[in-house]
């Protein structure tokens, strides 16, 4: 398992690796696009391998849009895509607990809208999306009126993140039973412009702290986003690619689930961040460390064309 | 630890074992929330407590970690309470200290963001220290707002009118390595009277350190910078003379060790007997930082020992 690890992924080697998959599963941000940008030959990869018969999927812990949403936004990139091949965290969170929490009540949610159209599709009703402003004091602060009904505390990204939404989250948390889940764990969101946009992570980390309590996560490197898909096509892990361009989400996902991984260069980490985790002593990190890597994903079109 | 009357940790004293720590020791560092006040109510005999030290010719000092009001609002509140003999230099708040830390320690060379308050804000006009005073308008985000050129650290604490752009900013100004990263505290929660908790600073700092991968210099306790500000201000603070009292174990009690101090725990605060206990059987050295020395139930537990040294 070790030695053969970390190779660049070109030539023969890219139809070799493709005829031993059924199922390619792609994270979105940093990989095939960024922001509203589609990295050049991404369009192209993800229609022919669909047309060489492969089933394609997208495995996204960005929480801000609903399946359709993505969907709507792929085909304006010109991704041949459909609704149901979409997994991103709204759509996952909503399932899990429904499925696994087996939710019978409401959501206090610090998120997107995006995240209450995905619960409500799964009829979980939520409370508190959009902006919580301060008002009164102390007093009225740690006794703001709680929603009987309310037996979750969903974290997801919200810009209105507020110090009202995280003590609203806070007194629900300090009643026996309330679930807390976050959808992932990410510390940034994908640069645009040089700004560093804190992610998701540090929301849940906030809300983490004043309740002295770890939330489950959905997102990656959680196996749950691959249950998801797996659970709906029936996927053989042995055939199934992971293409991510992070380490310690997609790449550890993929080694999470047994799946062949697969770097790409064109978002967050680098060889050298692979080759550290792999010179490391440690056998946590060997899961970071991908089986292959590609500059773009665009390096696997030479075999598909040919 | 053993105390330096001799006693094992974690013993709960009164009456004459009291008396004799007040002899042994000429400095007394107080917490406030949980040991002399509850929000707006004196503890029942605090005032007579800290008014009898200072009578007895003994230092006393308030080391807190609320850096919600500046220090003059504390001197107002201190004399609203009852405690008539308090002045404003006992007072070592986590927002002065911070403002301190900023000009004397870091010495810093251009601007501060705040994620805070207005006490805060206070302190570090008060300490000369400048500020990025701009507000945001209110349709302002991450990718069109500016970014202050001079900023050379970001300070966190309590901040209840918190924007997910104020986190957003500071994270940017977080990525120059030679920008300052401090907290006035890390507390996770306070309590408010009635068994019902409020997020602390230790919310936002956690928040910020994941977003920029970098730690937070603490100003307020269990770091031994409070203490450092005192000693620098008084001379002849000899850590083998003080008791530091608090409510609060992994606030209070780290602190005193920290520095040197024998600890005091009152139970009319935030941790219990049996939490002190937990710490005290545990194997681990790094836990038994967090037992105190002495316990009382509440500080009132002294005043039996002044009619005696009276």
């Amino acid at each position: 398992m070790a030695g053969s690890k970390c190779t660049r992924l070109s030539g023969a080697l890219v139809k070799q690796l493709l005829d031993t998959v059924d199922s390619v599963l792609f994270d979105c941000d940093g990989v095939i696009w960024r922001g509203d940008q589609a990295v050049p030959g991404a369009a192209e990869v993800i229609n022919l391998l669909k047309e060489n018969g492969k089933k394609v999927f997208f495995v996204t812990n960005n929480s801000t849009k609903t399946r359709k949403m993505y969907a709507d936004k792929m085909a304006r990139m010109g991704f041949n895509v459909t609704e149901d091949e979409v997994f991103g965290t709204a759509y996952c969170s909503a399932v899990y607990l429904k499925t696994v929490c087996k939710l019978d009540g409401k959501v206090y949610l610090i998120g997107s809208n995006a995240l209450k159209q995905e619960l409500e599709a799964v009829g979980i009703q939520q409370t508190g999306v959009g902006p919580d402003h301060i008002s009164g004091g102390q007093i009225d602060w740690a006794n703001v009126p709680l929603d009987p009904e309310v037996k979750a505390v969903l974290v997801g990204f919200d810009e209105h993140f507020s110090y009202m939404k995280m003590n609203r989250a806070l007194q629900y948390l300090t009643q026996p039973g309330c679930l807390f889940v976050g959808t992932n764990t990410d510390t940034r969101l994908p640069l645009e412009g040089g700004k560093a946009v804190p992610g998701t992570g540090c929301l849940l980390r906030a809300v983490e702290t004043a309740a002295q309590r770890q939330a489950q996560t959905v997102g990656k490197p959680n196996h749950f986003m691959f249950d998801c898909v797996a659970s709906r096509f029936g996927l053989d892990r042995s055939r199934c690619l992971m293409v991510g361009d992070r380490l310690d989400t997609d790449i550890m996902l993929g080694s999470n689930c047994g799946l062949k991984t697969l770097l790409t260069l064109t978002g967050v980490s680098t060889v050298a961040d692979a080759e550290a985790h792999q010179k490391s002593g440690s056998a946590e990190r060997q899961g970071m460390v991908p089986d292959y890597y590609v500059e773009s994903i665009a390096d696997l079109l030479p075999a598909l064309q040919g | 630890m053993a105390g330096a009357l001799g006693f094992k940790g974690c013993q709960k004293i009164r009456g004459p074992q009291i008396r004799n720590l007040l002899e042994a020791k000429e400095f007394f560092l107080f917490d406030c929330d949980g040991v002399i006040w509850h929000g707006e109510d004196a503890i029942t005999g605090a005032p007579n407590v800290v008014n009898s030290l200072i009578r007895h010719g003994k230092y006393v000092f308030f080391v807190t970690n609320n850096c919600t009001r500046p220090r003059e609002n504390y001197v107002s509140k201190f004399y609203r309470l009852g405690f008539t003999d308090v002045m404003q230099e006992q007072i070592f708040s986590s927002s002065y200290c911070s403002a301190l830390y900023l000009r004397d320690v870091a010495k810093v060379q251009g601007k501060v963001f705040v994620i805070g308050c207005e006490g805060m804000r206070k302190e570090l006009r008060d300490a000369g220290v400048p500020f990025v005073e701009e507000v945001d308008a209110p349709d302002a985000t991450i990718y069109n707002c500016a970014l202050a050129p001079d900023v050379k650290a970001v300070l966190v604490g309590h901040d209840d009118t918190l924007t997910f752009l104020k986190l957003a900013k500071a994270s940017c100004y977080l990525r120059d390595p030679d920008c300052l990263f401090l907290a006035t505290d890390n507390d996770p929660w306070h309590p408010l009277s009635g068994g019902r908790i409020l997020p602390g600073s230790g919310c936002l700092t956690a928040a910020l350190e994941v977003a920029s991968g970098r730690k937070a210099t603490v100003i307020g306790k269990p770091s031994r910078f409070m203490f450092e500000c005192i000693s620098s201000q008084f001379s002849g603070v000899d850590p083998a003379q003080c008791l530091m009292v608090g409510d609060r174990l992994e606030t209070d009690m780290l602190f005193g060790s920290n520095c040197g101090l024998d600890t005091m725990l009152t139970l009319t605060g935030v941790s219990q007997m049996e939490e002190a206990q937990e710490y005290r059987d545990s194997e681990l050295s790094h836990k038994q930082r967090l037992v105190p020395d002495y316990v009382v139930d509440t500080i009132a537990d002294f005043l039996p020992a002044f009619e005696e040294l009276d």
